[in-house]
């Protein structure tokens, strides 16, 4: 008798755990696969792969889309670099309203959407991330992934006990391996975030961009918020921008030198490692925060949460938040602006080397339109002009 | 509804499940899971398979690491390297018992601290080091003390410390820095409590103690035994000094590869799949644990209930949290073992952070206040088996009572630790 009850349970526990795994299994694939569109604006001269600068990267998941927009003039070459931690949206849509908008008058602009692709089809274990996410938009709605921090370890795994960063072998946390903000500059025989990051090195240095900017979002209890980061060939630049933007009153922007002892990230790597200057912004995201309530695709958008506003309260917090949150307009406006006014201010610095563009909505604009104005309707555009990314 | 009240209602309708589940005799690891799925529906995410199966995958790797280190260690004891050396330590130290606690210390610390789970340490050393004690002429109830408490010191000790490497992983800090942090207290604290709680004993009776002991086959010796630490470590090494000339295979691999090492080494015959399948079974309680904290702490997460925590307690006055560590730790551990890392731990480091302390020695010191609620109920699950492998018969209460003096001198050093760990930062080496 008890035997049979052993049984029977056995298979009631198999039952559900098949259960489990189907419906569970069925949201794992649609996320993966879940196909966004991007229509290429008036403005985008070339699309490349990642590959074309290092087939290291071919045929894997990492091989990402290199949008260019040529200018209709000369000039120097910007690089803007979005979801190199794909669970930052705003650092994803903001260069996405350039590739679907902008048009460059002057110089070369070249954009990247999904700088870790691979995060982009997973989300945080622990974390209760949803899958997606919908911006609506004056044709409906457009869904986008929702990522993580790390490479999705379906791409690469197993992670080493200490990860040791190439070349400078500063020890890391072994889950940094796949953290594609900490393994520039990459190397070319190394795991595929490795590769990945000397792929982009690859178009930096054969593209001869003069500018790279990274754009990211923070969690509020973290204190590097709501500024630029600079390697020290950008201070001048970053500093002007930062003070311009803040006495402009748009929005508040700090500006903090890259330190030269951490290594794996960007704003360093970027620099050392090539001619450009580097660059990376940070935007509030309450959605990161550890003492954050229920985490929902709303929190995620409107960025309001009354735990995070209560741990304010205490002092907790390195920026400021209220009732109304963080929305992703604003968050993604302020990288908006922020890459126009690198382009403004350094033309002024360089006018032989002009950086101009045009019909990209700034912070102000993005706030009072949305987001969804800005994105165009695929299935109403020229298929020919629609990218999967 | 404020997200106060709604996150409230949630975690009261998570603790009546989970206590109704215990109560219905459900065991520490289905009651998380009932809490969980109650928290989903009563959060109004119905029962939400997504999160279920991402939160059971939170702690693959550490459940994979668990379960090939145990593989080695039980092929090492099979083999009777474990035997080996505990007679030969007994013969070689004996007349010196300081000599004698220092090693058996050692003994009881190796296991637990390369695979992170007391539970290893009692299954491996535990049994045999208990009966050097007993004929060291210390009671049955001050040996069990003695394992219990060593035992729970060897999971916190470095290199695999699961509270730590948790709390590290939930608040994006790298888990570096810990090694002489966390292997400083334990060792001390660990010697203390070999020293206060056998010092009174006899002489050590070593016929007797021999007798007892398992024979170790003929042809064991050293080299048998050392060989697969050596294999192990040489893999680590390999890997650290030569990360990008090496590919990476990360503990789990390493640990197995010891495994093979030591099965081929064995002077007798070892049945590879036997032990494998024991092992998993042995393992099984606490690879439960882990999943289905990783699925509580998921839906904690995704309804708020983690958020309410980690704000209660970071807006706490300071003072109070550092009075209410030694409870507050331990009770966590209790009711939710290492899901008490992710849940308590996080929001704890974000405060000491956010205040200037050094967050490395401060969670180094949490971790070794932790496993001391390994003894406590409802799970109780490494005092219970540290009871059933001594062989202790007596009551229970009177094995917590022997646990006070060394477990008030660990909170003690914990809890200094988290107050002075920006003196202490020096021990990070960063």
């Amino acid at each position: 008798m008890a035997d049979n009850n052993v049984y029977i349970r056995k298979i009631i526990l198999s039952v559900l755990g098949f259960l489990l795994l189907i419906f569970s299994g069925i949201s794992f694939y649609k996320h993966r696969h879940l196909e966004e569109h991007v229509v290429l604006g008036e403005g985008v001269t070339e699309v490349k792969k990642l590959s074309d600068y290092f087939d290291g990267v071919k045929g894997t998941i990492n091989d990402c889309n290199i949008y260019i927009l040529e200018g209709k003039e000369p000039g120097a070459t910007l690089f803007v670099m979005g979801a190199s931690h794909p669970e930052e949206p705003a650092g994803r849509l903001a260069p996405w309203i350039f590739v679907e908008n902008g048009v460059m008058e002057k110089g070369r602009l070249i954009v990247v959407l999904s700088a870790n692709r691979s995060g982009t089809t997973v989300t945080r274990l622990g974390g209760g991330y949803p899958p997606d996410y919908t911006i609506p938009t004056g044709w409906g709605e457009q869904k986008f992934r929702m990522g993580d921090r790390w490479a999705n370890p379906l791409d690469q795994w197993p992670d080493p006990e200490v990860y040791i960063h190439y070349p400078s072998r500063q020890n890391l946390a072994y889950v940094d391996i796949r953290n594609l903000n900490r393994a520039w500059p990459g190397r070319p025989n190394g795991t595929l975030t490795e590769k990945t990051c000397y792929a982009f090195m690859e178009l930096i240095r054969k593209e001869k961009v003069d500018i790279f900017i990274d754009l990211h979002e923070a969690e509020l209890q973290y204190p590097v918020i709501s500024t630029i980061v600079a390697h020290e060939k950008g201070h001048e630049l970053a500093a002007v921008v930062s003070m311009v933007l803040t006495d402009m009153g748009e929005f508040n922007m700090g500006m903090e030198y890259s330190p030269k002892s951490l290594h794996g990230l960007s704003h360093r790597e970027v620099g050392d490692f090539s001619d450009a200057i580097s660059l990376l912004f940070e935007a509030p995201e309450p959605f990161l925060d550890a003492t954050r309530g229920k985490t929902t695709r709303e929190q995620l958008l409107t960025g309001k949460d009354e735990f995070i506003v209560k741990a304010g309260e205490h002092g907790l917090l390195f920026e400021k938040i209220d009732e109304n949150g963080w929305p992703i307009d604003v968050r993604v406006g302020r990288h908006t602006s922020a890459v126009l006014m690198t382009m403004e201010i350094w033309t002024e610095e360089h006018p032989d080397m002009s950086l101009v563009c045009i019909n990209v909505p700034g912070y102000a604009e993005v706030i009072e339109n949305g987001i969804g104005y800005y994105l165009k309707d695929p299935f109403r555009a020229n298929p020919e002009r629609v990218i999967i990314e | 509804m404020s997200m106060f009240t709604y996150a409230g209602i949630i975690l009261g309708v998570m603790v009546s499940i989970y206590i109704i589940a215990k109560i219905f005799k459900l065991s520490t690891e289905l009651s998380m899971l009932a809490a969980a799925i109650a928290g989903g529906l009563a959060g109004g995410f119905r029962i939400p398979a997504r999160h279920i199966a991402e939160g059971a995958m939170t702690y693959l790797d550490i459940n994979l690491i668990f379960i090939t280190a145990t593989l080695f260690m039980n092929i090492l004891k099979e083999s009777g390297g474990v035997a080996f050396v505990v007679r030969r330590i007994l013969k070689r130290f004996h007349r010196s018992r300081t000599l004698l606690f220092i090693l058996l210390t050692l003994l009881l610390l190796i296991p637990g601290a390369l695979t992170g789970a007391g539970s290893v340490t009692v299954l491996i050393t535990g049994g045999m080091v208990a009966v050097v004690l007993n004929y060291m002429g210390i009671s049955k109830v001050r040996t069990t003390a003695i394992v219990f408490i060593i035992a729970g010191l060897s999971a916190a000790a470095p290199p695999v410390s699961l509270w730590a490497m948790m709390t590290a992983a939930g608040v994006n800090m790298p888990y570096v820095g810990f090694f002489y942090p966390l292997l400083i207290p334990c060792v001390i604290a660990a010697l203390l409590t070999i020293f206060i709680l056998g010092w009174k004993g006899t002489g050590t009776d070593i016929e007797k103690a021999f007798e007892e002991l398992p024979e170790p086959p003929e042809k064991m010796n050293w080299l048998r035994v050392i060989l697969p630490f050596i294999i192990f470590l040489g893999l680590v090494f390999i890997g650290r000094q030569w990360p990008h000339s090496t590919p990476v295979i990360g503990l789990p691999l390493m640990f197995l590869c010891a495994a093979v090492t030591s099965f081929i080494l064995s002077p007798v015959k070892v049945n590879f799949f036997k032990i494998s399948g024991d092992t998993v079974e042995q393992l099984l309680p606490l690879i439960g644990t882990l999943t289905c904290a990783g699925i509580l702490v998921q839906i904690m997460t995704l309804t708020g209930v983690r958020g309410l925590l980690a704000v209660s307690t970071v807006t706490l006055p300071v003072i109070v949290v550092y009075a209410s560590l030694f409870f507050v730790l331990p009770v966590s551990e209790a009711v939710l073992m290492w899901g008490a890392a992710p849940v308590i731990g996080v929001p704890l480091v974000l405060l000491f952070n956010t205040i200037g302390l050094n967050p490395i020695v401060a969670l180094a010191g949490m971790s070794v206040i932790w496993p001391l609620g390994d003894a406590l109920p409802p799970t109780a699950i490494i005092g219970r088996l540290t009871v059933e492998i001594v062989g202790y018969k007596e009551s229970y209460i009177r094995f917590l009572k022997a646990c006070i003096i060394p477990a008030i001198i660990i909170m003690i050093i914990g809890t200094l630790m988290v107050i002075y760990s920006s003196e202490l930062g020096f021990l990070t080496g960063l």
